[in-house]
């Protein structure tokens, strides 16, 4: 019961190295990103890569607030946009001042990707800011209703954005009368256009990877614990010592934050921001991954973000995942063996995990194969098998792909748990 | 017994609407008390209970708990003041495991910034050490040590109260108050219940106030006994003091005729009142 007991503090080295090994890991990942899996992939399944590496850092945030602490907001890609307009801000005019041009400075990890990470994270604060303010109504409001209100977030930054002036494209501009603070010249309805493209593999895998070793320890901390008591019980939460209504604003704030960040790197990966990426169908997408993966899942949303980000791009060519179909055959018939005939959990779990992902791949090469006997170019009706794809989810897996739980929890055997163990005398167990 | 009051609500009350559902409540208790809080249904017990926890303002009189003021604190407040409780209806946290239920509640008595818990500081992980310690420990004092990993919805029924006592006590509270513990219980669970209620106050030196329904229970364990009637209390005393007040019966029974009523004291949880 003592809590001072000296034996359980760390060193202070140790406790350095916790702190800092996350991002060396994240690096390391971002590195390989870069130089192996980038160049081996090819340009295109690349520039995949990155949306769905900026997908997974929205998801897993807005994890924060809809999955671990059950406020549900749909005005995350308000953030998004924010943090990308924020941090498009910084490297435009801020290149356009001290490099004279407003494009792409410096090679790779060079200047002006620097200038693009600091704009990020200044997006990210601008955002966590704003997710403050957003955070506020949730200490009176709930679910419909804080939906609305997030909802509401989103549009005004929309508008607001659309609202912004005339883009300048030369530095000697800025010293006319066509420069104003206000409204600032981000290129209004337009959007801001011919952004440097600093945004590379290693920046968005290694946001991702930190987004997720946050996400991870935030669940399993005392705070995390605080924002899933929220989710499941306010009363008791309160009951238990748990000031709901900094936890519920400190959720906000946090996903905010990461939200802005990927705002920056989305805004520098080769796109024009627009004020339409604030909009509630952007949010309804994010939105899509958490309830697909499983609320407060962080392995399931991370899996739903990179299925969810990179199907549409494979449907684009449904013909040819006709090939894969002994693969995929071949997936569903091993599964069903190992989930059936074998004893061990981890392999029920494991050929479970087969059966359904062979299942699912099975049906998308025989689409494929159906368009080729049909002559025909199935990739119209792409988002037509995309949403029956949600809805067959939703239908078999009502609470997500993994529910509330990780990956890593059905491979846990129950028999871990310790034996009982009875302690102190006079109480009846 | 040391006399010290450690709760001491004095006149506390509310009304909603022209409803006066709590008026002029008053109770002290002293340290180291198990005492009880009895009336028939709709008497204003659990508002009572609301009202010192925090869940409604008083809006007349004052409470206060070890000395300090605790009336218009909010709820997670007057935990960290040392006031804790269990629910009616059981409130766990279902969807999380046993062990986590307990954590929560070992929150308010060691935190960290988020700062802290992102770059997992040398006090985050002791603390967090030294939470799960202490949850392990008060897991295997209520033998609920083997569910760590379950859900907490999946445990049945008698584990699910005696994980919410056991979560109450992980905030280190100085007074339990625990809503009708014996709700839906058998009699021998409820005999069991009473003797971990006794050896919570020896063993824990803890206060406690028993809300109940069940009069065997309260008779049999508690101290000292109020009882509530419409808002108001009506009695306040000794279990046998209380079971001879002619209001008490009246209130229970209804209007006495001439049939004398029976103040024999049941075995416990011999289930006097229907529940």
């Amino acid at each position: 019961m003592d809590a001072a007991a000296p034996s359980l503090s760390p060193s202070r080295a140790a406790g350095f190295a916790r702190g800092v090994w996350p991002l060396l890991a994240a690096a390391g990942f971002g590195l390989a990103m870069q130089f192996w899996v980038g160049p081996a992939a090819g340009p295109f399944p690349t520039t995949v890569m990155m949306q769905v590496g900026i997908a997974i850092i929205l998801a897993v945030s807005l994890n924060i607030v809809n999955g671990f602490t059950g406020q549900f907001s749909i005005g995350h890609a308000g953030f998004m946009a924010v943090g990308g307009y924020v941090a498009a801000t910084c490297t435009f005019y801020g290149g356009m001042i001290q490099w004279e041009s407003p494009g792409r400075y410096g090679g790779f990890l060079g200047l002006g990707e620097w200038l693009m990470v600091a704009g990020s994270l200044l997006g990210g604060g601008f955002a966590a800011g704003l997710g403050y303010v957003v955070g506020l109504p949730s200490l009176r409001l709930r679910g419909d209703y804080l939906a609305i209100v997030t909802l509401g977030f989103g549009e005004i930054v929309r508008v607001l954005l659309q609202r912004t002036g005339k883009q300048l494209f030369v530095k000697a501009d800025l010293g006319t009368d066509d420069f104003k603070v206000w409204p600032p010249p981000l290129g209004g309805a337009q959007g801001f256009k011919e952004l440097p493209t600093y945004t590379n593999m290693f920046w968005v895998w290694l946001f991702a990877a930190i987004t997720i070793f946050a996400a991870y320890r935030i669940k399993t901390s005392s705070t995390g614990r605080a924002f899933l008591s929220i989710r499941e019980d306010e009363i008791a939460a309160r009951a238990m010592g748990i000031d709901i209504a900094k936890y519920k604003v400190r959720a906000f704030v946090v996903a905010a934050f990461f939200a802005g960040v990927a705002g920056g790197l989305y805004g520098h990966s080769g796109v024009n921001m627009a004020p339409g990426d604030a909009g509630f169908q952007r949010s309804f997408e994010f939105v899509i991954m958490v309830v697909l993966g499983g609320m407060g899942s962080i392995s399931g949303v991370t899996l739903a973000a990179i299925v969810l980000g990179a199907l549409p791009e494979l449907l684009r060519n449904p013909n040819a995942l006709g090939a894969a179909w002994p693969y995929a055959l071949g997936a569903v018939v091993l599964g069903y063996a190992a989930s059936k005939l074998l004893r061990k959990r981890w392999m029920t779990t494991l050929g479970t995990f087969l059966l359904v992902g062979g299942s699912v791949a099975l049906g998308l090469a025989i689409f494929g194969k159906i368009g080729v006997w049909m002559k025909a170019d199935l990739s119209q009706y792409r988002m037509v098998l995309y949403s029956l794809l949600l809805i067959l989810v939703m239908i078999f897996r009502p609470k997500g792909l993994f529910g509330v739980h990780e990956v890593w929890d059905f491979f846990r055997s129950r028999e871990a748990t310790p034996p009982p163990k009875l302690e102190a005398g006079g109480m009846t167990p | 017994m040391i006399t010290r009051s450690l709760l001491d609500a004095r006149g506390i009350g509310i009304s909603f609407g022209g409803l006066k559902a709590v008026q002029d409540f008053t109770l002290r208790i002293p340290v180291g008390g198990l005492y009880g809080l009895i009336g028939p249904n709709g008497a204003g017990k659990t508002t009572a209970f609301n009202l010192l926890t925090g869940v409604y303002q008083t809006q007349t009189g004052t409470a206060s708990l070890d000395g300090r003021r605790i009336d218009g604190l909010k709820p997670h407040e007057i935990a960290e003041a040392g006031l804790s409780r269990t629910f009616q209806n059981i409130r766990l946290f279902g969807e999380l495991s046993v062990l986590d239920n307990v954590l929560i509640a070992c929150h308010v008595r060691g935190r960290h910034s988020l700062v802290q818990t992102l770059r997992r500081s040398g006090h985050h992980v002791a603390q967090e050490r030294a939470s799960i310690i202490k949850a392990r420990h008060l897991l295997s004092i209520f033998g609920l040590n083997r569910y760590e990993h379950e859900q907490a919805k999946a445990l049945a029924y008698g584990d699910q109260r005696r994980l919410e006592i056991c979560r109450a006590m992980a905030t280190e509270p100085k007074l339990l108050l625990l809503d009708e513990p014996a709700a839906g219980m058998n009699p021998q669970e409820k005999k069991d219940l009473a003797a971990s209620i006794r050896s919570i106050r020896n063993d824990f030196g803890l206060t406690i106030l028993l809300l109940e329904h069940d009069m065997g229970l309260v008779m049999d364990t508690c101290e000292r006994i109020t009882v509530l009637d419409h808002g108001e209390t009506i009695a306040q005393g000794t279990p046998p003091e209380v079971q001879s007040n002619p209001k008490v019966i009246e209130a229970y029974l209804g209007e006495v005729e001439d049939e004398p009523p029976q103040p024999t004291q049941p075995p416990p949880g011999a289930a006097a009142c229907p529940s």
